[in-house]
């Protein structure tokens, strides 16, 4: 079932066009903090790290905005009846669908890294950089791409799609790269789906705000190797709520 | 399977869908007949379980619908055609039919992708069974939920208005392949089109405004128009007295069936009935028996 999750996922074309387009236009967007301009001796570890948090920071968007349609296009298809009608539970359903959604969704993500960390393995003669690849996707961008992949899918469920589609990019702005010290907000925080805090601890230095003073000091602790698991953590755990939560609207509305 | 319903009622904020439904059932091919709107899919969303009744009850197989455990051992012997079912347009035939298997737990692969075969040859789908969904026509479409709804040799099979939309040649074909579905087990179709009935059920119940108002065969439903069905040709204007049933144009002027308790016409010939005769026949009958009432 998780398979054909996937595949209905992948073979979207707007998820390879806007996922293209956007990496495009980060890749050439960097400032001078980008990886393209480190220096010659940086480890492997930071090259890789590097090149995981800037794909983090935008092309997430393009995950939440594609996977905003994958519960709400059942009742706009006319499969909804049908699907409440077979004896598979909802739970398993959103599930199911979560995880081959996402996995589909990360896809041309984790590409993207494999072809930054690829490039610059030659370019630096350091295979390392590639074995450090993996490791950066998995720490910086995967849990982050749960979190928001799972409100993406259940939101739009109470919201409809397009009006959750807006309040995201809103929110992924407010919550990741708006500084603290201007106004309240979630960047900065062990709950910043952009991956500070893991950034943070693989670089050796703070990636953006992680841990920076601000609104909910107790979101805020120094980034290190404990605070950035505890991100993790608290990133997969809260991400599960909404799935959760959009199990039960499911599972009530087939009784209605 | 059967089905016992008793007393069943359904509102939607002040809409009273069913409003006390009694209905008896067991193994065969059972035709549900009603006008648009009189309660059919409501009826049939209920008995897959994918809806809850106001008040009133609900028993498939022995198992109480209203308890959780009921509706999952009934969905695991169901097959259910929602009517204006959709596809994944993204996804081949065989593709669909294989999601679909597996959320019905057919969880055995081989055996599975097998089933999935056969029934593409049942439906006449064997030679697009690679294509996706989305180039189908309506009648293909509707072969492919007939299909789905056959996955796991189901005990009880509800197909709601499973010919609505088609066209005439689509239709006929879908009748011929439901009619050789019952086997052993119970079929129940709805419909607003009288010939779906006749072609293809031997028992049926009729539906009005939320209510049965008839339940027995069909041959006893045509019987009900005995003697009240006329035949009258003219040029003038058409019959006032009764019912008419059809009008077609002829040689000698407009040929119009009527369904009419005293002759329309002088000149009308009684004509022995057919299912639509019966239906409109019945149909009047309850409908002076409510203006009575
Ligand atoms: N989900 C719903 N919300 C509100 N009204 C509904 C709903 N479903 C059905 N109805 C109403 O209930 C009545 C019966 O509808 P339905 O069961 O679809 O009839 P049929 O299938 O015989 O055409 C109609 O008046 C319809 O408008
Ligand atoms: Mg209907």
């Amino acid at each position: 079932m998780i398979r054909y999750e996937f595949l209905m996922q992948i073979r979207k074309r707007s998820l390879w066009i806007s996922m293209g387009l956007l990496a495009v236009i980060t890749v050439l967007g960097q400032g001078d903090a980008g990886p393209r301009y480190l220096p010659d001796d940086a480890s492997a570890r930071v090259v890789a790290s590097s090149w995981a948090f800037l794909w983090s920071l935008l092309l997430p968007i393009v995950a939440g905005m594609v996977l905003a349609d994958r519960l709400v296009r059942d009742d706009r298809l006319g499969v909804s009846r049908l699907l409440e009608s077979l004896p598979t539970t909802a739970t398993t359903r959103v599930m199911g669908r979560f995880l081959g959604a996402l996995a589909a969704t990360a896809t041309p993500i984790f590409l993207a890294t494999v072809i930054a960390g690829g490039a610059e393995s030659i370019s630096r003669e350091d295979p390392a950089v590639l074995l450090w690849t993996p490791i950066a996707f998995g720490l910086v961008l995967l849990p982050g791409l749960v979190f928001v992949g799972a409100f993406a899918m259940v939101v739009p469920l109470l919201l409809t799609a397009p009006l959750f589609r807006v309040l995201f990019v809103g929110y992924w702005f407010w919550g990741n790269m708006l500084g603290p010290s201007y106004m309240p907000s979630l960047a900065g925080t062990l709950l910043t789906p952009v991956g500070d805090y893991t950034a943070s601890w693989l670089l050796g230095e703070r990636a953006l705000y992680a841990g920076a003073d601000g609104w909910l000091q107790l979101l805020r602790p120094e980034p290190n190797g404990v605070t950035a698991a505890l991100s993790v953590a608290l990133l997969l755990g809260v991400g599960l709520i909404p799935l959760l939560v959009g199990s039960r609207v499911l599972a009530r509305r087939a009784t209605a | 399977m059967d089905i016992t319903i008793r007393n069943l009622r359904r509102r939607f904020g002040k809409v009273e869908a069913l409003r006390g439904v009694d209905l008896e059932l067991s193994g065969g091919m059972f035709g549900l007949l009603g006008a648009n709107g009189a309660g059919k899919t409501t009826l049939m969303r209920i008995i897959a379980g994918v809806l809850s009744p106001t008040s009133g009850q609900v028993l498939i197989g022995g198992h109480d619908m209203s308890t959780r455990q009921g509706r999952v051992a009934v969905q695991r012997r169901l097959g259910y055609l929602p009517q204006d079912l959709g596809l994944y347009p993204d996804l081949t035939a065989v593709e669909f039919l294989d999601y679909i298997g597996l959320l019905k737990g057919l969880d055995d692969r081989t055996a599975r992708r097998r089933q999935i075969a056969e029934l593409l040859e049942v439906v006449g789908l064997s030679d697009v069974a690679n294509r996706k969904l989305k180039g189908f026509s309506g009648g293909m479409r509707r072969r492919v939920g007939i299909a789905q709804a056959l996955l796991g040799d189901p005990a009880l099979l509800v197909v709601d208005e499973p010919t609505a939309g088609l066209d005439p040649q689509e239709r006929i074909r879908f009748r011929t392949l439901l009619a050789t579905l019952p086997g052993r087990r119970t079929v129940l179709l709805s419909t607003h089109v009288v010939e779906d009935v006749a072609q293809t059920c031997r028992e049926t119940a009729v539906m009005v405004d939320g209510r049965i108002v008839f339940t027995g065969a069909v041959s006893d439903l045509v019987r009900g128009a005995e003697g009240v069905t006329w035949e009258v040709v003219t040029s003038g204007p058409p019959p006032t007295v009764g019912e008419i049933v059809s009008a077609v144009s002829d040689a000698g002027g407009t040929r119009y069936r009527v369904v009419s308790v005293t002759p329309p016409d002088p000149a009308a010939i009684p004509v022995p009935p057919s299912l639509e005769d019966g239906y409109v026949a019945f149909m009047q009958g309850a409908a002076a028996g409510r203006s009575s009432a």
